[in-house]
Formats: C-alpha cells, sequence, structure tokens
C-alpha cells in the first residue's frame, strides 16, 4: 500500500471526484458534484441535510454506484461494486449507526468480516493495541463492546477502517454522538492520522466544530457543489454559512397577517429528556396565539422532534408545564389531548402517524374508530364513508381504500395524514417537517392547509428545516440549537443568513448579541 | 393457482427423495391420501388431529398480530388439559354437559394463568415474552410429570406413567365416526377471534399496535395493556386446546398430552400469516400431512424420511402463497415490493 508521503507527494489528492451525478425515483441527490481531498488532510464536507452530502459519501465508500461520473482515488480511477471493492482500495466509512456486536470484544469488533480463518486472539489484540496506540485511540482490546460507551464505540469503528489499513477515512457525522471533551479528543486523534499521510472526509453540518478540526472545506447546496476546497484558515463561518444556506430571497409572498387572539398554546419551562436519556432540550418557553403560526427553525437533531412528541403527549416532560387554552395538559394522554382539539402532524409519517401494515380506510379512522362502533364493532360502511370524506376533501389520490396505505405516494400520505388530522378543526395543530420530501404541488397543497387553519383560528406550530418555508408562512420563528431557543425573529425582516446563522453556530449569536 | 405449483414441486421433491430411499413413490402418496383423507374415518382421524393444531395455531397467531412471540403454547396446553383433568377428578359425578363446559373453562383458566407472568413481565417491565414463555413449558412438563409419576398416577396402571381414564361423561362426544366435538369449538373460537380482530374495534388497536407500536402510542392505545391481554389470551386459546384434545383424543392425562401441538403451532400460523383467519385451513392440511404421514411408516418408510417429506408437501403447498405475494426483482436492487395476494 501507499508508503508515508514523501515531500514531492505531499500536495497530490488522495480522492478526486468529478462530475458525480446519482438520482434516485424522484429525487436528484447528486447533480454533477467535485470533490478533491488532498492527501494528509482533514476535508470537511458541509451541508445542509437532503444536500446530498450522505449520498456523495455512500458513492465514494462503494455503497451507491453512480449514475456518472469519475472517481480516482491516489490518482487511480476506480469504479466501485460494493464496499469491499472500495476498502480495497484503501477507503473505508464510518457510518453514523455503528455497526458492532455488543457481546463481542473490541477486538473481534474490529476484525470482523476480514478475519483470518483462524483467529488468534492474542495477536489480534496486540495488532489493534498497536494501532490504537499508535493514533491515541484509546480502547481496550479485550474488553467487550457492551461496556464501551458511545464515544468509545466510535473508535472501535474507526480502528476497524484503520485495521484494514485504509487511506483515506469518510467520517459521517461522527461528532452526533459525542461529549464535547470527546469532540475535541476526536480532533487529536484525526490530526495523528492526518500527520500520518492518511486523508480525512468529515461529514457535518455544525460550523463551530469544523472550523476547529478541518484543513478545508467542501460546500454542497441542493446536490451540487457551491463552494470547493475552501482553505479553513482563511475562510471564516460567516463564509461558510453564507454558503450553505444560500441567499435566494423568499419566492413566495408573505400570506397577509391575520389578527392574534388569545393564547391557545402555552410551554412553560418545559424541559424533556432524548431516547439516550441525555438532556434534548431544556426550559422552552413560548406561547402561539389563535391565527397565528410559529415556526421553529433548526438544524435536525437539535431537539425539536423531541419537542413536538412532549407537546402531542408521546414523551413526558422531565420538567415544566404545557398550558393549552388555559388548561394544564402536562399530564393528559395522547389521546385526551386530541380530543381537546390538539392535532399532531409526526416527522415520520409511516411509522408514527399512519400504521404501515393496515389499509387505507384503517388509517383514516384512527383518530375516530371509537365514534364508529356498534357494540364491539366497527361499523366498515361508516368507516368507509368517512375515509371517501377524508379522500375527496383534502385530494388524495388513491385507488382501493380498502388497500394497503404503503400503495400511497409520499404526496397522498401526507395529505391522508393531514386531513385525518385538521377534519375536526383542532385549536391547535403541531406539524413537524410536514412538507418534507413532498413535490412542488404537496409542498403547495399542504402549506395551503396550514395558513387555512391560521385563518380559521387555530395556533399552528411548524417544525421545518427548511427555511424558506418558514419566513414564508410563519408569523414569529423561533430558533432552536442545542436544546435551547436561541433566538426569535421576525420572519418579515428577518434575512435568511441572519435565521441561518443562528441555527449553524452558538458562538455567532452570542457574539452579535 | 400458487397452491397447485407449489404442491407439484413438493410431490416432485419427494418423489425423487422416496425413489432415493427405494420406495415406490405412487404406492406411498396414494395411501397418505388414503391414510388421512380416503374415507370419513380417515377425515375424522384428520380432523381430530387438525383441532389441536389449529388452537395452538390461533393461540400463536392471536399474539402475533400484535408482534408478540407466544412460545409456550406447548406449556400452557398442558397446563390446560392439568386443570381440565383436576375438574374431572373432583367433578367425576356431575352430569356431563356441566362437567365438560367446567372442564374446558378451567383449561383455559390454566392455559391463560401460564401465560400472566409473562404477560405481565412483558407490559410492565418489557422481558422478552419469548424467553419467559419458553422456559415456562419446561415447569408444565415437569408438573405433568410430577403428577402422572406420582399423585394421580392410575393404580391399574401396571406402572405406566398414567392418570387414570376420565369418566365417560367427562369425554366429548362424537360427531361421526371418531371426530369429536372439538372440531366445532376449535371452528367457533377460530370464527370468533378472526371476527374479532377483522371487525372489532379491540381487533382494530391489536392491528394497530401490531402494525406499529409508535401509532399505535400516537392514537392513545394502551400498549402495556394491551400486551397483557393478548398473551393471556393466546395462552388461554392454548390452554382450551390442552382441554379439548384431553376430553376429545387422550381420554386420560399423560406427558405427552401436547404432543408437540404448541411448537407445530407456531409453524401453523407463521404459514398462516399470522392471521387468524388464516388457521382453520393450515391446521387442515398440517393434519393431514402428519396422518398421512404417520401411515406410510407401515409401509417401511423410515419416520425421518417420512417427516421430510411432511415437511415438503407443508412448505410447498402453503410455501407458495407465501412467496406469490412477492415480485422478484431483476435489476440488481435487493427489494421485493409486497404486493397484496391478488387470488
Amino acid at each position: 500500500m501507499t508508503q508515508t508521503s514523501t515531500p514531492g507527494e505531499e500536495a497530490q489528492l488522495s480522492v478526486e471526484l468529478a462530475g458525480i451525478w446519482k438520482t434516485f425515483p424522484g429525487v436528484v441527490a447528486n447533480a454533477g458534484v467535485d470533490l478533491a481531498v488532498r492527501r494528509g488532510s482533514i476535508h470537511a464536507l458541509l451541508g445542509e441535510n437532503g444536500a446530498g452530502k450522505s449520498t456523495l459519501m455512500n458513492i465514494l465508500a462503494g455503497v451507491y454506484r453512480p449514475d456518472s461520473g469519475e472517481l480516482r482515488i491516489q490518482g487511480l480511477q476506480h469504479q466501485f461494486r460494493n464496499p469491499a471493492d472500495a476498502l480495497s482500495a484503501g477507503v473505508g466509512m464510518v457510518h453514523q449507526e455503528f455497526r458492532l456486536i455488543p457481546s463481542f470484544s473490541v477486538a473481534e469488533n474490529v476484525v470482523l468480516g476480514a478475519a483470518p480463518s483462524v483467529i488468534k486472539t492474542r495477536q489480534i489484540e496486540r495488532d489493534v493495541a498497536a494501532i490504537s496506540h499508535k493514533f491515541g485511540l484509546k480502547v481496550e482490546p479485550s474488553q467487550p463492546l457492551w461496556q464501551l460507551s458511545m464515544g468509545e464505540r466510535q473508535k472501535v469503528e474507526i480502528l476497524k477502517v484503520l485495521w484494514r489499513d485504509a487511506q483515506v477515512l469518510i467520517l459521517d457525522e461522527p461528532t452526533t454522538v459525542l461529549t464535547p471533551s470527546e469532540v475535541d479528543e476526536l480532533g487529536d486523534i484525526l490530526r495523528r492520522m492526518a500527520n500520518d499521510g492518511r486523508s480525512i472526509v468529515f461529514i457535518s453540518h455544525k460550523l463551530h466544530e469544523v472550523s476547529g478540526i478541518c484543513d478545508e472545506a467542501t460546500v454542497l447546496r441542493q446536490g451540487k457543489t457551491v463552494a470547493g476546497s475552501l482553505d479553513m484558515a482563511t475562510t471564516d463561518s460567516d463564509e461558510l454559512a453564507h454558503h450553505m444556506v444560500g441567499t435566494s430571497p423568499a419566492i413566495a409572498t408573505r400570506p397577509e397577517a391575520a389578527t392574534p387572539g388569545r393564547p391557545l398554546l402555552e410551554l412553560r419551562n418545559l424541559s424533556a429528556d432524548g431516547d439516550r436519556g441525555v438532556c434534548a432540550f431544556s426550559d422552552v418557553n413560548f406561547k402561539i396565539n389563535s391565527g397565528e403560526i410559529v415556526g421553529v427553525a433548526g438544524v435536525a437533531g437539535n431537539g425539536q422532534r423531541e419537542l413536538a412528541d412532549v407537546i402531542a403527549g408521546l414523551r413526558s416532560p422531565s420538567k415544566g408545564t404545557l398550558m393549552m387554552d388555559g388548561t394544564d395538559i402536562t399530564a393528559a394522554s395522547p389521546r385526551r389531548r386530541f380530543q381537546s382539539g390538539l392535532a399532531y402532524i409526526p416527522e415520520d409519517r409511516l411509522g408514527v402517524g399512519l400504521a404501515p401494515r393496515l389499509s387505507i380506510t384503517d388509517n383514516a379512522i384512527l383518530r375516530v374508530y371509537r365514534q364508529q362502533r356498534r357494540g364491539l364493532f366497527i361499523l366498515a360502511e361508516k368507516a368507509m364513508a368517512y375515509c371517501s370524506e377524508i379522500v375527496s376533501r383534502f385530494g388524495v389520490r388513491s385507488g382501493d381504500l380498502n388497500g394497503p396505505i404503503a400503495t400511497l405516494s409520499g404526496g397522498n400520505l401526507q395529505r391522508l395524514l393531514v386531513g385525518r388530522e385538521l377534519d375536526g378543526e383542532p385549536s391547535v395543530v403541531v406539524a413537524s417537517q410536514p412538507t418534507r420530501g413532498l413535490d412542488v404541488q404537496g409542498v403547495k397543497a399542504i402549506q395551503d392547509l396550514l395558513l387555512d387553519q391560521r385563518n380559521r383560528g387555530a395556533a399552528v406550530l411548524m417544525i421545518s428545516e427548511d427555511l424558506d418555508e418558514l419566513l414564508t408562512l410563519t408569523d414569529r420563528l423561533l430558533v432552536m440549537e442545542g436544546g435551547i431557543i436561541r433566538a426569535e425573529f421576525d420572519p418579515g425582516t428577518a434575512s435568511r443568513h441572519e435565521v441561518g446563522m443562528a441555527m449553524l453556530s452558538h458562538a455567532q449569536v452570542t457574539a452579535q448579541s | 393457482m400458487a397452491f397447485g405449483i407449489g404442491l407439484a414441486i413438493a410431490l416432485f421433491l419427494g418423489t425423487l427423495l422416496l425413489l432415493g430411499a427405494g420406495h415406490d413413490p405412487l404406492r406411498i402418496y396414494s395411501r397418505m391420501f388414503e391414510a388421512s383423507l380416503g374415507d370419513p374415518d380417515a377425515w375424522a382421524i384428520t380432523l381430530n388431529r387438525a383441532v389441536p393444531l389449529g388452537l395452538a395455531g390461533l393461540a400463536v397467531a392471536i399474539a402475533g398480530s400484535m408482534g408478540l412471540w407466544n412460545i409456550g403454547a406447548e406449556g400452557q396446553i398442558m397446563a390446560g388439559a392439568i386443570a381440565a383433568a383436576w375438574v374431572a377428578r373432583i367433578g367425576g359425578d356431575w352430569p356431563g354437559f356441566a362437567l365438560i363446559t367446567a372442564m374446558l373453562i378451567a383449561a383455559i383458566g390454566g392455559g391463560g394463568l401460564l401465560a400472566v407472568g409473562p404477560a405481565v413481565a412483558r407490559a410492565k417491565l418489557g422481558v422478552n415474552e419469548i424467553i419467559t414463555t419458553l422456559m415456562l413449558n419446561e415447569v408444565a412438563i415437569r408438573l405433568v410429570q410430577w403428577l402422572v409419576h406420582g399423585p394421580w398416577k392410575d393404580p391399574d396402571s401396571f406402572n405406566f406413567p398414567l392418570a387414570p381414564m376420565l369418566p365417560d361423561q367427562a369425554r366429548l362426544p362424537t360427531l361421526f365416526s371418531r371426530a369429536h366435538f372439538g372440531l366445532l369449538i376449535a371452528a367457533a373460537v377460530i370464527v370468533m377471534a378472526s371476527v374479532a380482530v377483522r371487525y372489532t374495534a379491540w381487533g382494530y388497536e391489536l392491528r394497530i399496535a401490531g402494525s406499529s407500536g409508535a401509532t399505535a402510542r400516537y392514537s392513545g392505545i394502551s400498549l402495556p395493556k394491551k400486551v397483557l391481554t393478548v398473551l393471556v389470551l393466546s395462552g388461554a386459546v392454548a390452554g382450551l386446546a390442552g382441554g379439548v384434545e384431553l376430553a376429545g383424543t387422550a381420554d386420560r392425562l399423560t406427558e405427552t398430552i401436547s404432543n408437540g401441538f404448541g411448537f407445530a403451532g407456531i409453524i401453523v400460523a407463521a404459514l398462516a400469516l399470522m392471521r387468524p383467519s388464516g388457521v382453520a385451513a393450515v391446521a387442515l392440511l398440517f393434519g393431514a400431512v402428519q396422518i398421512g404421514g404417520q401411515s406410510i411408516q407401515t409401509l417401511g418408510v423410515s419416520s425421518s424420511v417420512s417427516t421430510i417429506l411432511q415437511a415438503f408437501v407443508l412448505f410447498g403447498a402453503i410455501g407458495a402463497g407465501v412467496f406469490s405475494r412477492y415480485r422478484l426483482s431483476l435489476d440488481g436492487g435487493s427489494h421485493s415490493i409486497p404486493e397484496k395476494a391478488k387470488s
């Protein structure tokens, strides 16, 4: 394999991607992306959710095959058919979800899938220890994996790639599972690997981390390279944020402001823990009045999903009070909340909002089946009639209403879900990523429905990653970062850039205020 | 259609197997058919076998339609049989109808009782029900063994581990030939369960919870309560199978009263795609194949060859139905799209 680079080779590129195209049914993920990574450097790949970062890296790691475009590793052209091809060319990826076996030891996990036919445990443990010592990856090779923290497990994933002698390491959002001190430690480890002549591609959307760790950065937006190989020493995070969120002005005209009435939803010092028991958001305070859409902007994973779940009653708050139209509903069940007028359009449509294996009708009556009973039975005609009413009123294009829900397209699924939630004229609507992944018509239809609710006098909470949408639709815009409401903007006057900066880096906001 | 193709494939593979083992396939197949479905007597034996298979399969399918695995039907069958046998011991002089009714109710209670522990552990603490139900099988086996070797041993059994014969009025009446009344009980219970799952609000909530626990929580369905009732109900149905088997076929409590029906029930339920409504047909086919397979052993076919043959027919006939719901994709993508079966 490649020897330690001599000074003459240092400027050479270890990864060159040119004109990469990749489309999935209905989505163009990469539209002619270019990327060049210098040998011995840490290269940040930046972009908002859906910008095409993960697709591009999956292509580099051999998971996906590009539709067209060129891929060169250490100057040699390659066409990877699978991840094993990529590995043998020296490209290894550390995925966001770890692929480790809890009952195996660290060393066994490291050699998993590439173990020699006779496993000499001692020998392997010694090899693993040598690599971990060289790069400062502090883990004990004989320790069983289940005893390790998330940060240590990540080191095992990195060791796996290093043990296969990868010269190019891709880390997909590696800091999401780490504590701040572990992030610093990861930075040191990556630096040692770069000094050893390896290249690291670091996928992230957190600017303040990137500027501390990386040498260069490439920014993707909407499947294209908008800035290639920026030198981090001379680029400030302001400029990076500018590249990431773009400057396109809000296209649609803002709907007329409604006159807000009394507060219908009020959060008082609300805090809650996430799935891993770590605080997801803390001390959130805001009110939404009748006839008002309040938006919550933020990069995914900053507490928005948990916030929506707590309001809907699917997650218990650790602290604080939730008031709906003057009544304390902190302890109310999800059903009670819905009956008292709280509709919830969850981010996860098929799996939370809709039951995947059941029919369209079964899904349409989810909120009202108790009203369609006679004795023990659900009246089939009544259920069917209700379903066809939702389908026609909200323009769901569907075949057989008794057919499986999975036969509906994404946009029609969302129309059915939104229609079902809005049918009872709720007083509060919580919509989480309501237009994500929909086509233009679908987006417009859902946005119009939410505006109708506002104009009817409902209080609407809209959580979205689409800044344009939030700036266009909302009456007030909150920015959530690290589980805290960092800033509030008036969408009529705020610029995309200001909001984007607040979303991306905490440091910048404190500097401005 | 798919059923026919699958059966043809199974018979073809079976032919190769039988030829390889040195048998005349035609003679074997015709014996299998005659012994299981050839005349009313054969039908009666097959139906009597299908009854416990169907009830055990239903028990597993009820839990399965909510995504739970009741691996303990075997033990619950024994618990049901023990409870029914106990009632027969204390109520030997009761009138027939009252005695049988009491026995079957006791059987339901016995099976349900054995499932209460796993159900509570799963609902309240999230303990995996596969492990707990499986382990309780062992408990039920030891309990039966202790009873038939010890306190309930028949003094006239020449020291065999058998409980005394049931009194005549504790036996289920026969319908025709040797087919007993348990057939109607099983049919009624399967129909009731199918209707309940498909058309009632209770069944609707069950199907929602089975499709996605998160959706159930979202709509306000209490998952722990659902898990508790469904697992206990599953145990109760398996217990009923034990009571029916005792009063219909076995006529006395033995160590082998459950005869593997609880484990076969898992296969029945899986082949019925965890749908209560599919259990009856699968159980009937399963019963016929088992009876036919046993009968050919008198023709010198070894029990292992017979068992392989049974497996071919079962999986060929029913497996084809399962696979016909999928579409093969040859574009290199590894996703196959489930389609609603057209048949």
